[in-house]
């Protein structure tokens, strides 16, 4: 493939003879494949699905502010191009921004970090990878009839996107995401017909049946748990969660809250506050081996790198990408990402403007040791194993969501399963009030990486359970 | 002429190619755009929505479904989509049709827009939002907020090689404010959301009165004291009614989820499932309802699916498929997010038929217990049959009374109990559509509009 094949190069080469000032194309080429399952059998195959369309900004100065115009297009003839470049520019005379300067990235700027965005096997070989993926994550149900596969699918998105601007600069990243969704129903046996059904969603950039025969293995336990579990007690406050509930909270929030999105609109918190336990420490990790957002530059062309956001409990520097980091005088921080924080799309980047966001948050491992050792030290509250949906609320911090299951926690003991009533809390809120990240009292000592999140479990105190048992 | 008119021979000339290796074959082509505003204390940001053309080819292979797709509309992009649809088909044809009856309709239908949203300028736009916000910011305490105001374009066209053409192209106009109080670090917010199908017409109607309200619920919120946990009386809002019908009941009778055992709902199917005044409906016709379509994706007509009639679990919601494995039609619920998307039962617009209760009848009847207000999303659990709503903001009832403001809350509970436990529905006069997006799980999302009354009965109530 020659480089004047690329979607943004291509574009560009056209826009250069047209506009001037600064302007930017985000091109992006994908293909998608998929597998959806009713049961263990295949009921759709889906794929190539291709798509291929650019996303033009352009930065008019406008007194002391710029106006900014973006448009995108899946319309790739020569008149295409003009007509979203007239677009673009018609709509960046209506807008405004508080910017002092537009600094977009140049040739020069930085060659970038050396990092893995790419399963290979998957690349080459989409629908052979898909079909053995299935095949290992059905076979362990062969032969079993207390727990079957209810639905799912596999969604791989292959796509390689590429960056051009005024100034010169010429990106290019190639990209593998994944999306699991797989659910499995347990029943028959001593506790009667009625069904009980865990329910997995997943996004990973690799494609692996590595660790998958330990995962159904689990997802079968609390799918059986699910039809044992006994209502959830009210009151508690003590509760272990593990990085699969905290990758739904964590990410839409403080991504948001510790970005310059946040910070125009006077809702991030003031650098140097302290905001959290002084055990808990966030980076964003731009860099992070298998990270969904991982890449050597970021959307607007800037070097990716890992920061700490929140170093011992303190508020440190927040996302910028170029406009917001213009905004406040400050650099960007590669952070210009093309989908909201912690739900960047696997493809259709190019529809997006960019925006100031982490990366993949990480959560430093502590002291805690293993799950069983949180367990231990808690003593008696709740292990949380998945909530429907958390509900996270970015302005104001809120979260919360109905108890798909969790276990109580006896004695230092993981012991009976319980589901139903609501589990909810503040993520973040003003320093010195209570909340999720306040309330830390203790961190495992092993990461797991769940979508945007890298986080041990965390035992936190201060949560409010409502339930209809007696606690 | 549309992209999409203009492309219509080249799709149907690929559509054809497919017909010598399957007994079925469709192309569902797709052009979208649409324009979006927001403005606030800080920026003015008006876009363009993205203007994104393309096609899925979906072919019967005998045994199971294979699509493949292809931005843009040219010649090229659709002969080597339904090419390569064709390499994936089996050599020799099968001779077992596709489960169900193929939609044979043909017909052409647009939203009809009292005043063209085309016609409603930038400099226009930009007024109103401002407009918006200065109405916002009036109130004392309220320092920013956030109004936006946006509308979608979707043309689709829909050709089988059964026979079926149908062409149609929805409006969509959407607006929002939402007031922001900020005070030593604690963000608070309230909204107010309208969304239809139609035209410029839609804007029109927020009104001064209406942002100054939740503006000053916004301020409330800051001192809204911490919410009781536990069961209770729950009074939803017509809001919260809606998206309990859609999330906790609807999703359930989505019957994709009943061929795969997967629905609670699937064991009651014909039961007395709640009071006799309670009649849950889906309703893809229902005048300017955002979730409003003409035809779905398989071809059929949108229509009115009753899904409870006072009382009583009478009707699912069907694909091809569903409808002949369970000796019922396909109801106009079949859609796809776009065109790279693969079609699913979805609902359109799920709502509670209004009863004959006052909200201050309602409200004395309560006794003690909440009134859950500004509904902002719910979670389906088709399996478990419990349900999870979230609001923005609650009172509290006392003595039969409303009282005091209390902050966001989730609700969660059993649906069966929780339709057992109704104790009244509010009257018609109380009855509102709110715009939203559904997914199919946590992908695929769709327009999707909800409504209802208020609706008074039992359920676990905790922080959110």
């Amino acid at each position: 493939m020659s480089d004047e094949a690329f979607t943004a190069f291509r574009v560009g080469e056209q826009l250069r003879r047209s506009l001037d000032g600064p302007w930017e194309v985000f091109g992006e080429r994908g293909r998608r494949y998929e597998i959806h399952l009713n049961g263990a059998t295949t009921e759709m195959e889906r794929g190539p699905l291709h798509v291929e369309g650019f996303g033009l900004r352009v930065f008019r100065p406008q007194g002391d502010q710029y106006g900014v115009g973006f448009v995108a297009t899946t319309d790739l003839s020569e008149a295409g191009i003009a007509r979203t470049a007239a677009d673009a520019q018609a709509t960046s005379a209506f807008a405004r921004f508080p910017t002092k300067r537009v600094e977009l990235p140049a040739t020069v700027n930085g060659a970038g970090a050396s990092v893995e965005t790419v399963d290979r096997h998957l690349w080459e070989h989409p629908v052979e990878a898909l079909r053995d993926y299935v095949h290992a994550l059905v076979s362990p149900f062969d032969g079993r009839t207390d727990v079957v596969p209810s639905f799912g699918s596999v969604r791989a998105a292959l796509s390689e996107t590429t960056l051009t601007n005024s100034e010169g600069i010429q990106r290019r990243v190639r990209r593998t995401t994944v999306e699991l969704e797989f659910a499995v129903k347990a029943f028959g046996g001593p506790e009667g017909r009625a069904p009980g059904e865990f329910w997995v969603n997943r996004e990973t950039c690799e494609l692996t049946t590595r660790g998958l025969a330990e995962d159904v293995a689990q997802w079968c336990q609390r799918a059986q748990d699910v039809r044992i579990a006994r209502p959830t007690p009210s009151g508690i406050t003590n509760v272990i969660l593990p990085p699969e509930p905290l990758a739904d909270i964590v990410p839409p929030i403080l991504g948001f809250r510790l970005s310059g999105v946040a910070e125009l609109r006077k809702m991030a918190p003031t650098p140097g506050d302290r905001i959290a336990a002084e055990s808990f420490t966030l980076d964003d990790d731009g860099l992070l081996r298998h990270g969904l957002e991982s890449a050597p530059y970021d959307d607007e062309g800037n070097p990716q790198v890992r920061r700490t956001l929140i170093d011992r409990g303190v508020v440190g520097t927040p996302a910028y990408d170029v406009l917001h980091a213009g905004a406040f005088g400050r650099a960007p921080t590669g952070s210009g990402k093309r989908g909201a924080a912690g739900g960047a799309p696997s493809w259709f980047r190019f529809t997006l403007p960019p925006g100031p966001s982490a990366t993949t948050l990480v959560v430093r491992p502590g002291d805690g040791g293993s799950e069983e050792e949180l367990i231990e030290a808690a003593g008696d509250g709740i292990y949380l194993g998945q909530l429907g949906f958390p509900f996270p609320d970015p302005l104001s911090g809120a979260f919360g969501g109905e108890i798909r299951i969790a276990y109580r926690i006896r004695h230092g003991k993981k012991a009976e399963p319980i589901r139903g009533g609501t589990l909810g809390g503040v993520a973040l809120t003003a320093p010195g009030a209570p909340s999720l990240i306040q309330s830390v009292r203790g961190i495992g000592g092993r990461a797991e990486l769940r979508g945007a999140l890298s986080t041990p479990a965390l035992w936190v105190d201060g949560l409010t359970v409502a339930g209809e048992g007696p606690g | 002429m549309s992209s999409l008119r203009s492309a219509e021979d080249d799709l149907a000339r690929a559509l054809r190619s497919l017909e010598a290796r399957t007994p079925y074959a469709e192309v569902m082509a797709e052009v979208t755009g649409g324009h979006t505003l927001r403005h606030d204390r800080n920026a003015t940001t008006p876009a363009p929505l993205p203007r994104l053309e393309g096609a899925v080819f979906r072919a019967w292979s005998g045994a199971l479904w294979l699509e493949t797709a292809a931005s843009g509309l040219g010649r090229h992009a659709l002969d080597a989509a339904a090419e390569e649809l064709r390499g994936r088909l089996p050599a020799t044809p099968t001779t077992t049709p596709p489960p169900g009856d193929s939609a044979t309709g043909r017909g052409e239908r647009a939203t009809t827009e009292k005043r063209p949203i085309d016609d409603l300028s930038l400099e226009q736009r930009l007024e109103w939002a401002k407009t918006m916000y200065g109405y916002a910011t009036s109130v004392p305490g309220i320092g920013n907020a956030i109004v936006t105001l946006g509308h979608l374009s979707d043309e689709r066209l829909f050709l089988s090689t059964a026979g079926a053409r149908r062409h149609q192209h929805v409006v969509r106009v959407r607006t929002t404010v939402v007031p922001l109080a900020i005070e030593n670090g604690k963000v608070e917010y309230d909204f107010l959301t309208l969304g239809e199908t139609g035209g410029a017409e839609i804007v029109e109607k927020l009104t001064e009165a209406d942002v100054h309200l939740v503006a000053k619920e916004a301020i409330a919120l800051l001192a809204a004291k911490e919410a009781p946990t536990g069961r209770m009386t729950v009074l939803l809002d017509p809001s919260t009614a809606g998206t309990f019908a859609h999330e906790s009941f609807g999703h359930g009778t989505e019957a994709d989820q009943m061929l795969r055992n997967r629905s609670y709902l699937k064991p009651v199917l014909g039961e007395v499932v709640g009071p006799p005044e309670l009649t849950l409906v889906d309703d893809g016709s229902y005048p300017t309802g955002w979730g409003s379509i003409f035809f779905d994706d398989e071809g059929h007509e949108a229509r009115r699916n009753v899904l409870v009639d006072h009382g009583r679990f009478v009707g699912a919601l069907h694909d091809r498929e569903s409808a002949a494995a369970m000796h019922a039609t396909a109801g106009g619920n079949t859609r796809r997010s776009d065109f790279l998307s693969r079609p699913f039962v979805r609902m359109t617009n799920t709502f509670v038929e209004p009863g004959d209760w006052s909200v201050e009848e309602l409200v004395k009847e309560a006794k003690e217990g909440v009134l859950m207000q500004s509904c902002s999303s719910g979670m389906e659990d088709p399996l478990g049959g419990n349900m999870q709503l979230k609001v923005k903001k609650a009172r509290r009832i006392h003595r039969g009374e409303i009282g005091e403001m209390l902050p966001s809350l989730a609700l969660s509970g059993g649906v069966l109990a929780f339709l057992k436990s109704i104790r009244g529905v509010g009257r018609k006069d109380q009855f509102e559509m709110s715009p939203g997006y559904c997914g199919k799980g946590h992908t695929d999302y769709i327009p999707a509009g909800t409504g209802g009354t208020h609706l008074l009965a039992e359920a676990i109530v905790g922080p959110a």
